[in-house]
């Protein structure tokens, strides 16, 4: 091994970087080469000043606050809306929700009244519910008079002179068979 | 004791006390990194804070390929080689020739003897990569892999970036103090 080729194996030799062929080459190179062991030792005193450089300790308040320091920047950072996600969400305000809500909430609308509508035609269709029809509409024995809108003429003649009688006379004129159907289940 | 990316992922659920916790085990580890590539205080702990910073915010980055403290490293050596790339563009000096020239910091001044004498000049006369591979290396103990995966490159050119270095560094002081 040349003196060219233990130069540039200096740095792996000392950092045990070199496979054991290799390092026995060098270290047999070295016990007959002064002047390789001089540069070997340079480089050695040179690794050995670097490793003894140090870093100031910035003190133990620091590294207590250093963390809090860091939230602080990171929430600063993400009120911006930097990054992926946020520790501190902002708040939704009622407005957005809404306009980001509203499509959803009237497309679930028109499918409960639509399913809504669907099951009362089924009802009325198995003749579980009676739809309104004008045969419903209360009629007096006597004929076509509506009870549900007196007329002016029945007000004015009875009530004002006997109203009890007013009332009495309108129970009576009740269809049995409304009254029937209104008043069966109690 | 929790692994790191144990602690992410309760970062990731909104676990105040594993943020806090992740800060603590790496703090020192890259304000060192930060101190020894900028040289004073105020660099050093504004760079290791956006370091973090950095890492919260972009957490869902992290492939997990590698460690979170790798991904520290890369993070902080990143936003270090921005800022000395911007003091380079200041002093209108090539950045890879760059003289690494602090700011004024009573803090570094009073504490920092040890970079200001002639080894201190030495490596700062480093060119970056060159400087990034002694740091990691000699002072943070790292295998030439980690390195190479720290720095973007293969192993080969971390090893021959810390090769240079400490040949430079030798040239450098044998020239100044008559070692042979």
């Amino acid at each position: 091994m040349t003196c060219n080729e233990i130069k540039e194996l200096t740095v792996p030799y000392l950092e045990l970087d070199l496979e054991p062929v290799r390092v026995r080459e060098v270290t047999i190179h070295l016990d007959g080469c002064a002047k390789c062991r001089a540069e070997m030792e340079a480089v050695r005193q040179v690794l050995v000043r670097v490793k003894g450089v140090t870093v100031p300790d910035p003190g133990d308040q620091f590294w207590s606050e250093f963390p809090g320091r860091v939230r602080r920047e990171l929430a600063h950072a993400q009120m911006k809306g930097q990054g992926d996600v946020t520790l501190l969400r902002r708040p939704v305000s009622a407005r957005s929700w809404l306009r980001t809500s509203m499509w959803p909430m009237a497309l679930a609308a028109s499918v409960l009244l639509f399913i809504g509508a669907w099951f009362l035609k089924g009802l009325v269709d198995k003749g579980l519910v009676q739809a309104p029809t004008e045969q419903t509409v209360v009629q007096t024995p006597q004929g076509s008079q509506d009870l549900t809108h007196p007329t002016d003429a029945d007000l004015e003649t009875y009530w004002d002179d006997d109203p009890d009688t007013v009332l009495v006379e309108m129970a009576a004129r009740l269809d049995q068979r409304t009254m029937d159907r209104l008043f069966g289940d109690i | 004791m929790e692994s790191d990316t144990q602690l992410l992922d309760r970062y990731a659920a909104g676990e105040e006390s594993a943020f806090e916790e992740l800060v603590r085990r790496h703090q020192k580890t890259i304000y060192d990194l930060a101190y020894r590539m900028l040289e004073n205080h105020a660099d050093a702990a504004d760079m290791a804070q956006k370091t973090f910073v950095q890492a919260f915010l972009h957490h869902r980055s992290f492939k997990r390929e590698s460690s979170f403290r790798t991904w520290l490293y890369q993070i902080g050596l990143n936003l270090c080689r921005n800022a000395i790339r911007d003091r380079a563009r200041l002093a209108h000096e090539d950045v890879e020739e760059v003289t690494l020239t602090a700011p004024h910091d009573t803090f570094a001044e009073v504490a920092n003897g040890e970079l200001k004498d002639r080894l201190g000049e030495a490596i700062r006369t480093l060119p970056t990569r060159q400087r990034e591979a002694l740091v990691l290396r000699v002072y943070h103990n790292h295998a030439f892999a980690e390195i190479g995966t720290i720095m973007s490159c293969s192993e080969g050119t971390a090893k021959a970036n810390y090769h240079h270095a400490v040949d430079k560094l030798r040239r450098i002081l044998v020239a100044g103090e008559g070692i042979p």
